[in-house]
């Protein structure tokens, strides 16, 4: 295979995600015309997409923050369920939503120290940590939630002035609650900061070659723990989605999975947050599709052959795109100083 | 005190010797289990409930009388054969997340098997009903191992995709083509199995145990004395190197899903012939997930993974009784779980406090298999 | 550093005593039961002293659905008639008969088991323990047996006065059902009862309703979902959302709440009071009236009238709450002739469906 890396970086980037550009095509093409033929209809279910891919999103940018920086997260279905439930308990205790957002988030920072802790100081293998996380989330939310404990409001749209006319896009990107907006411009924050910032640089450097990072005097241990600090953060606010965006309420094991599919978005956009962001919104539209189905009835087929629609896409795109997705280099590997 | 005592005074004879060996590879998993009740103790009392008699309620309901040991290794078992099939993936470097999937499976197939022959004797249909749900398992193991090696489509979205799709098709297949059509019958699920094809219990001890500790022994001696898994090994600790050694990488990584789903199938097989007596949605639940853990707490050996997986299920099979007893809520026992899983892989904490020595052990480091190749 | 050191070391030594202990304490009750019948505590072995057990579905006892429901009518007894209740909640549908078992062998005289899906082992169970009363909630029987009494509900006919309701308030034309699966036929019955019932009152109705996607683990315990497809159905012009299917329900109903002007409507029990996220929308709930079904069954065993086979619930709307100043005396009136109807079984429900 020939370094594509040496080319022009526009060139480069296209060569990259030549299937993504078709893929985006047809898909903006389809859009246009259904529009066309149902206005409402498309709205609704592109709508849908963009609330369904919230949580995956901000769960893959969790994840590729940490992989980034060589650690390895499965935790991340733990993290959003238990930031979730102390978002819910905040906003329970306080009534107040902007105090019960932080919590939350602050308890996914919490989450990420607890998981650099293990995989950078203790060396644990990182699957294991991870899994710890998501096995003490299920337990400890289980066993304190209580019935009867209410929610006081949840987070409401607001509309982005003239913004929000615009047909389709105006209805369904600027008329959102403040966390999907929040996902959105870390989609691109996180983007700058990877890729146009030293700090980013550092990050990957320590993700792809440790070694060499620590010999130029970046502290291996201390970007570590950093970004998978950052990521339990915005973990934290996928798991705050849930109960004070998208919900209005917490229930046992609410995220039912999220966290995982979380992941095959964030390895679908090979560890890129442009990208993961693209595998999220293709989750949510084939999600939303798969409802849309069911809602005009009277199609022939067991539902459940609709039901598995999105994650059969999901495998005939990825295969289909092809290119092995390669993680940074160092990725799981714990770092010893010499 | 004494194993202490004795490992101190060491090294004048083999058996002493053997002591320390065993004392410095089991002291760990012992005190992690120990320290982990002790903070779910803490847990326990925090929140108003009786340590003591609800761990005393657990180990009743999980060993307390031979139905409750006989109800113990009956949960016990899936585990074992869902920790052998994540266990086994790690072997080479994969992320197998789809064992739920390839074990519904084999839990269905064996059902189709048992309920649609008849006329077989007993041990040839029991058999065949377990070959087909392992061969149904295998087969849906095979899929994200080809994908993996013919497109490059990354192992673990493929599997968290196909367990969903595997939920689905079963459901539709329990609810159409294969639902039980007894008269009166509402609920989506197979008709029950034939007797000739259970696996049942001798007195008291369920025969698909027996099953699993014989593929547990099985896993571990083709892994270890075969040439299939010294190269399924080389894989896992680095492809390049093992591509270099002539080992064919794409092969060895199909093989190894296709055994994967295999074990999984068997354990979703056992479940249908040993427990449900027929395939029910909503009876397997969780057991492909457990699996990561138990192959975790066993850190990937084979043989490990049996008391890995008997821990686990003890705790499920004392939960109801400790409810019953105790009035305390069962997610108490996840708490555990994690933590126990925290300081068997944590072990230098526990070794600090009790100043052992590391045992020379291979070292475990799984996520060294994420996606390289 | 040193302290720590102690404090752990302590710590570990309280957890070895704690473990130490345990043989002890758990041989006890072991053979206990074997050799002396305790005197002190109440034993409900005793036939002075009256036990009800309930074990629940897979899911949660406060699950705010028809496990808390039916708790409901066990705790009422422990009021009214003084019983000793407990309850165990499953977590692996494998585990339906040991529980039953468990109360079983303490004594217990009623057992309440909840769900459809436990039909099979509560009938096995009755078999075993014929001394025993079992009040299967959801269970039909298809023949009877002395010491078992199935309590089911005509969802259909909840679901369709559901559905009249609905057909009577849209403005829109367009009402909508957000579902748990169809793999339990309670849910499948609210579904065909309330489009049946929609279509009776209002022809030109149209009706959009989904099952989630999921298996049966996840059917019931997404509420993100049922939110975010209730939303999609607002989206879609529909201005009333029956939601049924536990939280998946629960998620539907809180979501309509955030819209104004909207109605819901809950399933199984009022949901005013299990779900007041919901009130702003919540104009009514589709109630199959499970906690007084149990009360009256287990309060009949204590009297000597248990009734076996199938014993009929109740079915009904939930009061209107605040809405009631909203609901026209026309639509009420409309309500009640369909109400008859349907106990006089003069409508059709589409369920079960006839082929």
């Amino acid at each position: 295979m020939y370094d594509l890396r040496t080319a022009a970086p526009w060139k480069y980037f296209f060569r990259r995600w030549k299937g993504v550009f078709i893929g985006g095509i047809i898909i903006f093409l389809v859009i246009i015309f259904s529009y066309i033929k149902n206005s409402a209809v498309t709205e609704a279910v592109l709508a849908s997409a963009v609330r369904q891919s919230t949580p995956l999103i901000l769960g893959a940018l969790c994840g590729l923050l940490g992989e980034r920086a060589a650690v390895i997260n499965i935790g991340i279905e733990g993290q959003m369920l238990l930031a979730a439930f102390v978002g819910f308990l905040f906003n329970v205790w306080t009534g107040n939503l902007f105090l019960a957002v932080l919590a939350g988030v602050g308890m996914g920072a919490l989450l990420g120290l607890l998981l650099a802790f293990m995989s950078v100081t203790l060396k644990i293998d990182q699957i294991i940590g991870g899994t710890v996380i998501n096995i003490i989330a299920i337990g400890l939310t289980g066993y304190f939630y209580k019935v009867g404990m209410t929610t006081k409001g949840k987070l409401q749209p607001i509309p982005l002035g003239p913004l929000a006319k615009i047909p389709i896009i105006g209805t369904v990107l600027f008329n959102n609650p403040p966390i999907t907006y929040a996902a959105i411009v870390l989609v691109f924050l996180v983007h700058y900061i990877l890729f146009h910032t030293r700090w980013g640089l550092r990050t990957r450097a320590v993700g792809e070659h440790p070694r060499a990072a620590d010999t130029l005097g970046i502290n291996v241990y201390f970007m570590r723990y950093m970004n998978v600090i950052a990521g339990g953060a915005i973990a934290g606010l996928g798991g705050v989605f849930l109960t004070l965006e998208a919900v209005g309420s917490f229930e046992r094991v609410m995220t039912n999975g999220r966290g995982f599919v979380a992941l095959a978005v964030m390895i679908f956009g090979k560890w890129t947050p442009l990208g993961s962001w693209g595998a999220a919104l293709l989750f949510g539209l084939t999600s939303a599709i798969q409802t849309q189905l069911q809602f005009g009835g009277k199609v022939n087929i067991p539902h459940q052959f609709i039901g598995m629609l999105p994650y059969l896409l999901t495998i005939v795109v990825l295969a289909g795109l092809g290119g092995r997705a390669r993680p940074p280099a160092a990725d799981g590997i714990p770092y010893e100083k010499e | 005190m004494t194993s202490e005592q004795s490992s101190k005074s060491s090294s004048r004879n083999g058996s002493n010797h053997l002591l320390k060996r065993v004392w410095y590879s089991t002291s760990v998993p012992v005190f992690a289990v120990l320290l982990a009740l002790l903070i779910g103790a803490i847990i326990l009392l925090v929140s108003g409930a009786d340590p003591l008699q609800a761990y005393a309620a657990l180990i009743k309901g999980s060993f307390g009388n031979t139905e409750a040991l006989s109800r113990t290794l009956q949960k016990t078992t899936p585990l074992i054969f869902s920790g052998l099939a994540v266990a086994f993936a790690f072997k080479a470097g994969l992320f197998n997340i789809g064992a739920q999937g390839q074990l519904l499976f084999g839990a269905i197939v064996a059902a189709v098997l048992g309920f649609g022959i008849h006329g077989l004797p007993a041990v040839l249909h029991a058999s065949l009903a377990l070959l087909g749900g392992a061969f149904a398992g295998a087969l849906f193991g095979a899929i994200p191992g080809a994908l993996k090696t013919y497109t490059g489509a990354h192992e673990v979205i493929t599997t968290i995709m196909l367990n969903y799709i595997a939920i689905n098709i079963t459901d539709y297949l329990a609810d159409g083509p294969w639902k039980d059509m007894t008269p009166g019958n509402i609920v989506a699920r197979t008709p029950k199995i034939l007797d000739t094809a259970r696996i049942p219990s001798v007195a008291g001890l369920p025969l698909g145990f027996l099953i699993a500790l014989i593929f547990s022994v099985v896993t571990w001696w083709l892994l270890r004395k075969t040439t299939i898994g010294f190269e399924i090994r080389t894989v896992g600790l680095n492809p390049n190197a093992a591509k270099y050694a002539g080992i064919k990488v794409a092969k060895t990584i199909i093989l190894t899903m296709v055994l994967s789903g295999l074990l999984a199938g068997i354990g979703g097989a056992i479940e249908t012939q040993g427990v449900v007596g027929r395939y029910q949605p909503g009876f397997n639940t969780g057991l492909g997930f457990d699996g990561i853990t138990i192959a975790l707490l066993g850190k990937t050996n084979p043989i490990g993974v049996i008391p890995a997986a008997l821990i686990v299920g003890a705790m499920k099979a004392g939960s109801s009784q400790m409810q019953f007893s105790a009035g305390v809520a069962k997610e108490i026992t996840d708490v555990i779980q994690a933590l126990i899983l925290f300081f068997v892989a944590a072990d230098m904490i526990v070794r600090w406090l009790l100043r052992i020595r590391a045992a020379e052990e291979e070292k475990v480091t799984l996520s060294t298999g994420w996606g390289q190749q | 550093m040193k302290k720590l050191y102690l404090i752990l070391v302590f710590a570990l030594l309280a957890s070895m005593l704690l473990v130490a202990c345990q043989p002890k304490a758990t041989e006890a009750p072991v053979q206990e039961p074997t050799k002396v019948p305790e005197p002190t505590e109440e034993s409900c072995s005793s036939p002075d002293v009256f036990c009800v057990g309930l074990v629940t579905d897979v899911g949660e006892i406060d699950d705010k659905s028809f496990n808390q429901s039916a708790w409901g009518g066990v705790q009422q007894a422990a009021d009214e008639l003084g019983a000793k209740i407990n309850y165990i909640e499953t977590k692996d549908a494998k585990d339906y008969g040991a529980n039953i078992d468990l109360f079983a062998k303490d004594g217990y005289d009623v057992i309440v088991t909840v769900g459809f899906a436990l039909g099979e082992a509560t009938g096995m169970a009755a078999d075993q323990y014929p001394d025993i009363k079992f009040i299967g909630v959801d269970q039909f029987q298809g023949e009877a047996k002395p010491n078992l009494s199935g309590l089911i509900f005509p969802e259909d006919k909840s679901g369709y006065m559901a559905g009249a309701l609905a057909g009577m308030l849209t403005k829109s034309n367009v009402i909508a059902a957000v579902l748990g699966t169809d793999l339990v036929p309670p849910v499948v019955a609210f579904k065909e009862g309330y489009e049946a019932g929609a279509a009776y009152v209002n022809p030109d109705v149209k009706i959009i309703s989904t099952y989630h996607p999921g298996g049966l683990d996840v059917a019931f315990t997404d509420p993100e979902w049922g939110a975010t497809t209730a939303k999609q159905a607002i989206d879609n012009g529909a201005d009333v959302v029956f939601g049924a299917g536990g939280k998946t329900g629960n998620g539907a109903l809180i979501e309509v709440a955030s819209h104004d002007g909207l109605y819901c409507i809950g399933v199984d029990t009022d949901q005013w009071g299990t779900v007041p996220e919901a009130h702003p929308c919540l104009v009514s709930s589709a109630m199959k009236l499970i906690t007084p079904g149990v009360f009256n069954l287990v309060k009949m065993a204590k009297d000597g009238n248990f009734p076996s086979g199938n014993y009929i619930g109740e079915f009904g709307l939930a009061p209107f709450h605040d809405f009631d100043s909203q609901i026209s005396q026309e639509i009420k009136d409309k309500l009640a002739q369909i109400r008859q109807d349907l106990l006089d079984d003069k409508l059709d429900t589409g369920f079960p469906p006839e082929d």
